[in-house]
This record gives structure tokens, sequence and C-alpha cells, in this order.
């Protein structure tokens, strides 16, 4: 079979569907929102040598550099020439595998006429892997729950019920779990049967030469691209907020270099990893790191093992972003998630229509109820929501978008069936965009209140996990060439102000009340159309003293329409 | 006296109609251009062409069956009413909200539609209703009457209203309406546990704002339409084919605009139904291929499959998650950016990419000489021979082959470092692969296997490209009706007429009562049969939606065994677990199985339309010879042209061949055989790439399933 730059097109077409559709089949057979809504998981396909060929388009970005890397560790456990058909590979190490033990990740060999042509991984967040539940308070590993290490789930077809009864006795929904688990395994077969029929169907004989090929021209595509950047070292630095217990505040310090074809990214110098669940494992920040280049410089080619070549990730063992075991992992995004901004500052100083505003709801919120009825059940809700997403060189950022992870909001309607609680808002915040020419996307506000008189013990447990950026703190959500950083975020309890990310119990009655802040704006808001600020008022997604205070827009007396003298002498005063 | 049935179809270039006259079986076509700003009159002038040969036709007819792309280009084109929407206090930001997703991981400059509200017209009222059904809060009605009073102030023509878990009980929302009766009585009203009683917020909130955007507008344009054709003469109700498939008088689609979004496409998807039955295949993947999209659907034993997840006004057409969802059932349709029109050009990766943008009428492919530059589909179909530059539209337009291999040249060829010729081959096998890749996830989703299909090929570019498309999916055998350019009005007179009815009915099968089942069954019987316009009884099918407890997800399982047969729940579990097992492979769940849902759906056959297919009395011979080019050898080879109207009814033409006909050109390779069918439809058996052969043609047309491919080596390769 020859590679002309048809047959190369068509096959890698082939191979991204086939991962969709094992994507399709993992959300149709899955049991939790937390895949079926949520959709924080991966598919994957590679080569005989583990190469990734390609990931399921319904993904987020912490799974990046994490998924090539799986399936190397899984071979260095199981070399490949031991493998068998029907053997299923299964772990949840936060090193080997996904960073935080919540993730568990399942590969299988795919074997076509008797012999190993490549792999199939998916990767899932599950709602809960027994321990210490939903908080940044763990100080090590295993207070976090049970850790499964690189085992056989399968071997040639036969299950290690082992496996399954220890997950019983240690989870807190063990169905859901393991259905979630099984879902797995759906997506796993979905791929195995596409792959096999790909290549009976090409002629090819694996999978080897089509992965060589894709991989090559994804590497010398992004190295075009960096090559046509001047050479040079940007540094940056940030000093994370406060982590909620400790106070702690890690720093981050970053030298992006670019030499040739080749982009580095040293984080030599950044703080130690630290007695809280927020470290990250070295794939966690492989994920976030590359992203951001990914996303500047070649974001048309779909994915694959070629893609993260051109991208050294130097991160000194020890360190918050290359932690060791035993550190504690489970809140990880909480550096990771401002990878990809703490990146922008240096990014901006050479590419500057390459970085979006701050995102206001990162890192990400997530909120976990759990609790027990009289009944004897349990429900455990896992939800999410977005703050706005950054202005760019092009346009306002949306409201209520997900970045940098990529992950979708759980339906009111479909917590509210689970859980003992019911939402009293969910709603954009006025004011709450960063200025900016292209201002950032509203942040909103969220407030739940707990019911249930069937609950057992009377309460329910839980977390709310915020970002902690504030305006003057020490990592505001940044404007960016000029832009002025969003607005808002803090948790509250019937109106008593909390920290986030901790434990806590909640009692009927009570109400939850928290607010993600707006993007970040991007260029000059005294250079933001006033007409586009007047829409934003008329729309009330600024007040009248916002668009004066913010965009220098003063209004007619009757306040239908923009003053241009007025707005013109205010302009040139706040400049 | 005869009596005669029309169907109309509305598309975005031409209005098609076919006028069947029952009692002779004589069906007549026409085609006008389409009038977008007031559809009626393009069907107007249409039914006075129909008129000059038929006169008086519209009194003795009996059914005036129609499907329109009217509201889908309304919400394209931002022409709905002024809509405001009502909301739960708190929540009147979930429609913009969406649900906070990229559906792009890799654009930093992503986009998304315009709400169809703006924020300053969506009021929450304060109320509450849970989960369960049970009120909370009661409705404050003093908030309706001051958005009633906002909204009357800002000019409001239509309201939306849905609130939190209004599916669980629609108690506040009926109050909410009937109070916008009072307070705005010209306003129309859509209600969300009428449109889309289903869980997930803003799902069901975005599907009710599209229900009443264009709510006023469609119930004008029918009641224009109907007192038109009542004004010449016909007596019946309007009909109207509903998204998936089913056919109900023009008031639902007036109640319910939202379920007519689909419609045309799902007339595309009858005629390819109705023409499989006429050579006895029903299970089949109806085939469109137009100028900027190709369409696929599957049938299995006549029924199309369906689903609730659709979505208007994508930013990106071909990307999920960049347009509105409107959760109605339609006719699964796999829609791909792949058509005539379809640009070509090299990528940065130094890779051939074909569309999905697309060169459309303005400026065209570049044979069309109107100015375009970039080589597109039907440039490559030129260079490659496929294409008669003097045979286009039946000779009406010229196509300029020379402006098709400059631009061949010069944006693919060269970038590509290939010739002219393997570019435009290139081309043309990436757009087969396309909507191949596409396919095939679509097939296997469904849970099928292309070698058990037949692809059904309407409208006009598909001819030329199914053989190939075919041979790229697997699929045995390729169907071109007679006219396959008008053939979607034909499928909107050939479509049963048909509702189904539904309901959630979570039951473990471990403890089903039968006797419940049987009483459900016969209760969704009754309200599916009420539904059909009076006269016959229709047949009744019934299928339950099945799956692991816990999951959300079910397949649809048929039961044909009377409802109340004790063996039922085995009979379930058994073919739940297999059909399962078919999709998903073996994975040892051991939680119990449970029924979701119940459905029944009434359907009532409407008499065959017979076509005459115009065809010669004796086997016609090839009208002349040119150079097209042939894939399994990589050059041009002297191929025989045949005009369809030279061929006689079970004339047979082996590959490599091309059949000539004014609307379309159908292509064929070494290794396939075409015969031309009783019915007048050509039936191509196609050479599969696996070495396998299709089965013999006699058997498609004597209406038996293909039986599993054969091991022979294709013929000729």
């Amino acid at each position: 079979m020859r590679f002309d730059a048809v047959t190369v097109q068509v096959l890698w077409n082939r191979v991204v569907a086939i991962v969709d559709e094992a994507a399709q089949g993992l959300i149709r057979t899955a049991y939790t929102p937390s895949v079926k809504e949520y959709h924080d998981f991966c598919c994957a396909v590679f080569d005989e040598r583990a190469d990734m060929l390609a990931h399921s388009t319904v993904t987020t970005a912490g799974f990046l550099g994490i998924v090539p890397e799986v399936m190397r560790n899984f071979l260095k456990d199981f070399p490949a020439d031991t493998l068998k058909p029907g053997d299923v590979i299964i772990t949840n190490d936060p090193w080997a595998a996904s960073g935080h033990l919540i993730d568990i990740s399942v590969a299988s060999p795919i074997f076509h006429r008797d012999r190993l042509v490549g792999f199939t991984l998916c990767i899932v967040h599950h709602l809960d892997m027994g321990g210490r539940m939903s908080t940044l308070e763990s100080k090590d590993m295993y207070e976090e729950g049970l850790k499964i290490p690189i085992m056989k789930l399968y071997e040639e077809g036969k299950l290690n019920p082992a496996i399954y009864a220890f997950m019983r006795a240690n989870i807190r929904v063990p169905e859901k779990v393991l259905g979630d688990l099984r879902a797995q395994l759906v997506a796993n077969n979905v791929c195995t049967r596409g792959v096999q029929r790909l290549l009976e169907e090409s002629g090819l004989e694996d999978l080897s030469a089509l992965g060589a090929e894709i991989t090559a021209r994804s590497e010398r595509s992004l190295r075009r691209k960096i090559a046509a950047l001047p050479d040079g070292t940007w540094h940056t630095q940030a000093l994370l907020p406060p982590l909620p217990v400790t106070k702690e505040q890690i720093l981050i310090k970053v030298a992006l270099s670019i030499a040739g074809e080749q982009v580095t990214i040293d984080f030599t110098g950044t703080s130690g990893e630290v007695r809280a669940a927020v470290n990250c494992t070295l794939n966690m920040t492989r994920s976030y790191a590359s992203y951001p280049i990914k996303l500047a410089l070649d974001p048309n080619v779909p994915n694959n093992d070629g893609c993260m070549r051109a991208i050294t990730i130097i991160a000194p063992e020890g360190t918050a972003v290359n932690s060791r075991p035993p550190a504690s992992t489970w809140g990880r995004t909480m550096i990771s998630h401002l990878l990809a901004e703490v990146i922008y500052g240096a990014l901006e100083q050479v590419l500057p229509e390459a970085v979006l505003g701050g995102n206001g709801g990162c890192p990400a919120n997530e909120i976990y109820l759990h609790g027990r009825r009289k009944d004897g059940s349990r429900f455990l809700a896992i939800s999410q929501h977005s703050g706005g997403f950054g202005g760019s060189t092009r346009q306002d950022g949306w409201s209520t978008l997900c970045f940098p992870n990529n992950t979708a909001n759980i339906p009111v309607e479909v917590t509210e069936r689970e859980a003992a609680m019911i939402y009293r808002r969910k709603e954009f915040v006025p004011d709450s965009a960063g200025p900016g020419r292209f201002r950032g996307g509203l942040g909103q506000a969220v407030e739940f209140e707990i019911i249930g008189e069937d609950l057992e013990g009377g309460y329910v447990e839980g977390s709310v996990r915020l970002n902690g950026r504030t305006e003057d703190g020490s990592f505001p959500i940044f404007g960016r060439a000029g832009g002025k950083p969003g607005r808002g975020g803090g948790l509250w309890v019937d109106g008593q102000q909390v920290e986030h990310g901790i434990y806590r119990r909640f009692l009927p009655g009570q109400r939850v009340r928290f607010t993600l802040g707006g993007g970040g704006g991007y260029g000059d808001p005294m250079a933001r159309d006033p007409a586009a600020v007047l829409d934003d008022l008329r729309a009330g997604k600024v007040t009248a003293e916002g668009a004066l205070r913010d965009y220098g827009v003063v209004l007619t007396r009757d306040g239908a329409g923009v003053d241009a003298a007025a707005t013109d002498k205010q302009r040139r005063g706040a400049r | 006296m005869s009596s005669y049935r029309l169907g109309i179809d509305i598309g975005g270039t031409f209005t098609d109609f076919t006028l069947v006259d029952d009692a002779s079986g004589t069906v007549r076509v026409a085609k006008v251009l389409t009038t977008p700003h007031q559809p009626e009159l393009g069907v107007f002038d249409g039914i006075a062409r129909l008129e000059a040969s038929v006169e008086g036709f519209l009194a003795p007819t009996q059914a005036a069956i129609h499907a329109t792309t009217l509201v889908t280009n309304a919400i394209i084109t931002r022409s709905g009413a002024r809509t405001a929407l009502i909301t739960t206090d708190g929540f009147r930001d979930i429609l913009e909200m969406a649900r906070e997703v990229r559906y792009d991981l890799y654009d930093m400059f992503i986009r998304y539609p315009a709400p169809l509200v703006p924020r300053r017209l969506r009021i929450g009222v304060r109320e509450r209703v849970m989960a369960d059904g049970r009120v909370l809060e009661p409705l404050q009605e003093q908030d309706v009457r001051e958005a009633a009073k906002l909204f009357r102030a800002e000019g409001v023509e239509a309201v939306a209203v849905c609130l939190l878990h209004g599916y669980a009980n629609p108690a506040h929302e009926l109050r909410i309406a009937a109070i916008l009766a009072e307070e705005m009585p010209d306003a129309v009203v859509s209600l969300s546990y009428q449109v889309h009683p289903e869980p997930k917020e803003y799902e069901r909130t975005s599907t009710t704002v599209v229900d009443a955007y264009v709510k006023r507008l469609t119930a004008t344009y029918l009641d224009r339409l109907a007192d038109g054709l009542r004004a010449r003469g016909y007596r019946d109700s309007l009909y109207m084919m509903l998204s998936n498939g089913g056919t109900a008088t023009a008031d639902i689609a007036k109640r319910f605009p939202v379920r007519i979004v689909e419609s045309g496409p799902a007339a595309g998807v009858e005629a390819a139904i109705f023409f499989g039955a006429r050579i006895g295949l029903s299970s089949l993947l109806a085939f469109d291929m137009g100028g900027t999209t190709a369409k696929l659907c599957i049938v299995e034993n006549g029924r199309a499959s369906r689903t609730r997840h659709y979505e208007v006004d994508r930013v990106h057409r071909f990307k999920a998650g960049s347009g509105l969802p409107v959760a109605v059932p339609v006719y699964d349709l796999l829609e791909i950016g792949a058509g005539g029109g379809s640009i070509a050009r090299v990528n940065d990766l130094g890779l051939i990419q074909v569309g999905p943008e697309s060169a459309g009428s303005d400026p065209a492919p570049a044979c069309y000489g109107l100015g375009g530059l970039d080589p597109t589909v039907t440039d490559a179909d030129l260079v490659l021979g496929y294409l008669n530059p003097d045979f286009f539209l039946g000779g009406a337009m010229r196509l300029d082959k020379a402006k098709a291999e400059a631009a061949m040249q010069a944006r693919v060829a060269e970038p590509a470092g290939l010739d002219a010729a393997r570019a435009a081959a290139g081309i043309h096998a990436i757009v087969n692969e396309t909507m191949a890749a596409a396919g095939r996830v679509y097939v296997a989703d469904k849970g099928k296997a292309a070698r058990d299909l037949a692809l059904v090929v309407t409208g006009g570019a598909g001819p030329l490209h199914a053989a190939g498309l075919a041979r790229r999916l697997g699929c045995p055998r390729v169907v071109v009706p007679p006219y396959p350019g008008v053939m979607s009005s034909m499928g909107l007179l050939a479509a049963p007429i048909a509702f189904e009815a539904s309901r959630a009915f979570r039951r473990r099968l471990a403890a089903l009562e039968v006797a419940e089942l049987a009483r459900a069954f016969a209760g969704l019987a009754a309200e599916a049969v009420a539904n059909l316009p009076p006269g016959a009884p229709g047949e009744i099918r019934r299928t339950a939606d099945l799956c692991y407890h816990g999951q959300d997800h079910a397949l649809e399982v048929a039961l044909e065994r009377a409802p109340d047969d004790p063996g039922i729940p085995a009979l379930l579990a058994e073919r739940f677990i297999a059909a399962y097992e078919a999709l998903y492979g073996k994975v040892d769940d051991d939680n119990p199985i449970e029924i979701a849902a119940l459905r029944v759906e009434a359907r009532r056959v409407q008499p065959a339309p017979t076509v005459a297919a115009p065809a010669a009395p004796v086997a016609g011979a090839p009208h002349h010879r040119r150079p097209a080019w042939q894939f399994d050898t990589d050059r041009f080879e002297p191929t025989p042209v045949y005009r369809r109207g030279d061929l006689s009814v079970g004339q047979e033409v082996a590959g490599p061949a091309i059949i000539e006909e004014r609307e379309s050109t159908t292509v064929i390779f070494r290794g396939d055989r075409l015969r031309v069918d009783a019915s007048g439809a050509l039936v191509i058996a196609v050479a599969l790439a696996d070495g396998s052969d299709a089965d013999s043609i006699d058997d498609a047309a004597a209406g038996t399933q293909p039986p599993p491919a054969s091991r022979t080596p294709a013929k000729g390769s």
C-alpha cells in the first residue's frame, strides 16, 4: 500500500471516526451523569509501537499529555509480546496514568489475523474511588482512596473477579462505578472492531505504516509553525491563589524557549510539592503545558503522538508540577488548569494574538454532594458550572464557557433527580466581565438549597470548589493586551462567606451560594465600540455605572443612547 | 371519475410536484423555482402548470401532502416572530448558557449562534416545581402579568414558557398560558410540557423557543396555502409530512411547528423506502447527494431510524454542538459536507481536503464558467470524463472542461505534486471516502452491517457517486429510481399515514406484570389510532425500550407477540442481551434489565403510486464512448455511454459504463453489473472491495433478502 496524499487523508479520517464511534459506545452504555452529561473521558487508538494515532473529538484537554504516556506505561509492566487477545489492562495510578485516583484507565491489545496490531484505551473520571471524598485537605495518596496498580482485569477473556471485589468493598456507589467501568470495556470493544474492519477493508497488515505517516506529518506541521517564530526565551512567573486550609501559595515559574523547530517549557524554580491534594503528576502537567501551544500554533491537525514531539516539558522532580508518590493529587486541576494561563504570560510577549484573557471559572468549579437516604440508598452527585471565557483578538469571550478543560454542565434537572437539593438560581452576573476592547464573557451566580426529609442522619456532605482568584490577588483573572481582569468568585453558606474546597456537612434548609468570575478582557476597554457597550447595557450585562467606569461610555439623558461627545471626553480623560 | 393525490415538496432551490391519478396510476411531475419570501406562490405556479395538462384536477384530489424547509429557513435567516421567554425565577440565562462546553477543543475563536430570545425579553417568574412534580412554591401570578406588560411594550409576538421540571407537572405552565391569553391575547404561546415533555432544561427551553419563534409564520403560511388550494377547488384538508416521516393534518404543524423542521429530508427518505419496496427491498440506506450536502438514512424493515437529537442553525454545519438543539422526533439522517459543489484544496499537511465549504451557485464550480476558481467535486467529475459537458441538464447548460482542468491544476494538482487527472481522481475518491467514513460510523452506531443494506439513491448528484460509495461502504447493491430529481415529492404520496404514541414505563423485567404491560400497550394503541385521520383502521406496531438499570440510553426491541403472553419478559431479556452484545461486545454486566418506555405506532398504507418508467422496447446500444477514469487501472479508458431512455426493461449493462439522463448521470465501474428493473429503477450489483461479489440482480428484483455475500472473486478485478 502506498501512502499518497489521498490514502493518508482517507485512512486518517477513518481512524478518527473509529475513536468517535468508541466514545458513542461509552456514552450510550454509561451509568452516571459524569460520563453521559459531563463528558470527562477520552477514547484513543494506538499503533503497535504505542504511538497514539487519534483520540475522540469529545474529550477534555486534560487527557492530551496523559493518553500517550498511559499506554507506554502499561507496556512496561506487560510487554506487548506477552499480551493475548481478550486481555484487558487497568490502573488508576496517578503517576503511570491520569494524575489522580478517581480516573480509571482501561486498555486492550488489538489483534488482527493473530497478530498484535495496536491498542485501544479509554479513560474515565469516575464518581468515587473510596477514601476521603472531594476535598483538598488530604495530605497523601493513602487518604484519597483505593489504588489499583497496573493489573489485568481480563486475561484472555477471563475476568479477574478480585479486582471488582476490592472495588465493591472500597467505594460508596459500586454499581454505578462498575457500570461506568463496563462502559469503558464497551468503548474498547467498539474501537477494536473498528480497527479490525479498517485493516480488513484497506488491505493493510497493521497500523504501523499509517501511524508513522500520521505522526510524521503532524510533527512536521507543528515544527514548520514553530520555525516561523523568532528564537528566544521568554520568562514569566505567577503566585497561585492561596490554598484552602494551609494558605500556602505555590509559585509557578515558566521559561518558554523557541529554538529552531522546538518549543521548550521549563518549570525550573517552581515550588515543591505540598501536603494538600493539588499536586500534579508529570503527565498532568504535560497536558496543560502543551495545550496552549497546540491551540496557538496548529489547532487544525487532529491531535496525535506527533503533535507532542516538538514540545519539550522540563519539570524538576519533587515540584508541585512533577510530584512524587505518595503526594495527594485529587484536586490537581487547582494547579494544572492554571498552567495554560501562566504560559500565556510568556507567550503574549512573542505572539500576543495567540493568547486569551483569563477564564473566570478556571480552575474548574466542582461540586460533590453525597448522602444516604433512610431506605439505605445512597446518592453521590457531581456537578460543574463555568465562568466567563476570555476575550481575544477577534471577539468577546463567551459567557459561562469552560476552559482550558472542556466538560459540560450537568443539567439542573438531572442533578435534582439524584441529590437532595434544589437549585435556586443560575444566572449571569452583570459587570463581571473583564473590560476590554473585546470584553470577557460573563460569570455566573449559582445558589442551591438542601432539601430532604428522608436523609439518614439529617444531613448531606460535600464540597464546593472554586478557584480562589480575586481581582486584587496574586493571580487575577488576567486581562491581556491592555484588557482588564474578570471579576467575581466566592462561596457563602446562609449568607456567611466560607472557604471553598473543604468537605462540609450541609443541613436541610441551608442555602449555598457561589459565584464564578467573568473572563478577562482583551485590548484597551476605552477602545471598545460604544454601540457594543450599549447593547450590553440593554441586555443587562453591564450596568450604567459599569459602562461609565469600565468603558468611559456616557449615556444620553434618557439613558437610551450614547452621548458621543461626552463619551469622547470621558475616554480622553481616562487615558 | 379520476381521483388524484398531490405531493408538494418545497426545497431551497426548487419546488417539486408529483400528481398521481389513483384510478389510472398515471403520474405527472413538475418542477418550478422556489419563491422563498412567499413560498405558496411557487406552489400555485406549479399547480397552474399541472392544470395545463390535467384541467380541474384539484377538485377530485383526495389528499394534498406537503413538505417544506420553511421552518429551518426562518431560523437561519432570523425571520421568525419577536419572541420572549418566561422561565423559573433565577434561570432566565439557561438559554444563553447552553451546556457551557466547547464543541471544538482546539478552536480558541469558537463561535455559537445567537439565542433566538435576547436577554431583556427573558423573564423569570417566582414558582417552583420539584423533580417528582410536587409544587414547592406556588406561582406568583403578578410576576406573569408584569412580564406580559413588558412584552406588550416591547412588541412581543410570541412567548415560550419553560419552567424547571415543567414536564413533571404542567400546572404552572398552563396557568401562565391562561394569564398570557388574558394579558396579550394576540401573542402565540408555546409550553415546554407540550412541545418536549422531558428533563434537561437547556434542550427543552431551546426546543420550546424554536417552536414559539416559527409558530405564527408557519400558521400564516399554511393558512394562505390552504386558502389558495381551496380557491382553486381543493376540498380536503392539507396534510404535512413531519420530521419523523409521519403524516398529519396541517393543524398539528400549526400547533407544533417545530415538528416539521426536517420534513423535506424526511420526504426524500420516504421516496427511498417507496422505491426500495417496489423491488422488494425493506432494509436499505437512503442516499441523497446535492450541491452542498449528502444525506444518508438507514431503513430497516421498511422503517427509517429516528432520533430526538437535532440542531438547527449550526455555526459549522457539520460540527455537532455548534447549533441550537431541537429535541423532536426526526428521521436520524446523517448530513455530510459533501456535494457536487464541495471545494477541494491542499491543506497545511500537504493533503487534499474536500469540503465542507461549497461553491454553491455563487461562485459555483469552475466549469460553470461563472467566475469560480476553486476546483469542486463537479469539476473533478467532469475532468474524469464522468460528466458530459454537452449533456448537463440535457444540454441546457454547457460545462467548460478547460476551466475545470485549469482550476484543478492550479489549486490541487501542483500543490500536491500530482497531474490534473490524478488530482481529480483523488478528489472523487476523497469525497466518496468522506461520505463512506461518516456513513460507517453512522451504520455501526445503529448496529447494522452495510452488507445487508442496498443504497437507494434520490436527488440529482447521487447516481454518479453511488456505486463508488457503495463499494467503500460495503453495500452490495445500488438502486437508482426513475426521475431521481423529483423523487421527494413522490415520497410524500408513498409514505404511510402514521402516528406514534409513547410513554415512559419504568419496570424491571424480573418484576414485570404482563397484564399491566398489555394495558399500557392498549392505551397507547388507542391514542395512536385516534390521531390518524378518520378512515380504515391501520396496522399496529409495538416496541419496548430496554436498558440495564441505571443507564439512560435504551435499545428498541420489537414485540410481535401478544403483550399479555407470560413468556414476554424472557423474550424481551433474550432479545435485549442479543442486541446489546451485537452492538457493544460482552462485558459481563450483572445489573437488572428494565423497560424504560413503550411505543406504539399506528400506520395506514396509502395506495402506492405506480410509476410507468420510460423505457425502450428493445435493448439499447451505447450512445457513444468517451474516455473516463478507471480506478482499478489508474487511467482513462474508452467507456460506453448510454442514454437512460434507450435502455429496455431487463437490459443488463456491465461496468465500466455511464448512463446519462436529463437531471443526472449514473456511473458504474468494472465488476459492477446494472440491470433495468421492471419498476424502471436501475439496479446495480456492486463488486465489493473485499473480493466478495454481490448476490445476483435477479434475487434483488425478486425481493429476497440479500444472502451473505459469496466468496467468489469479483469479475474483472
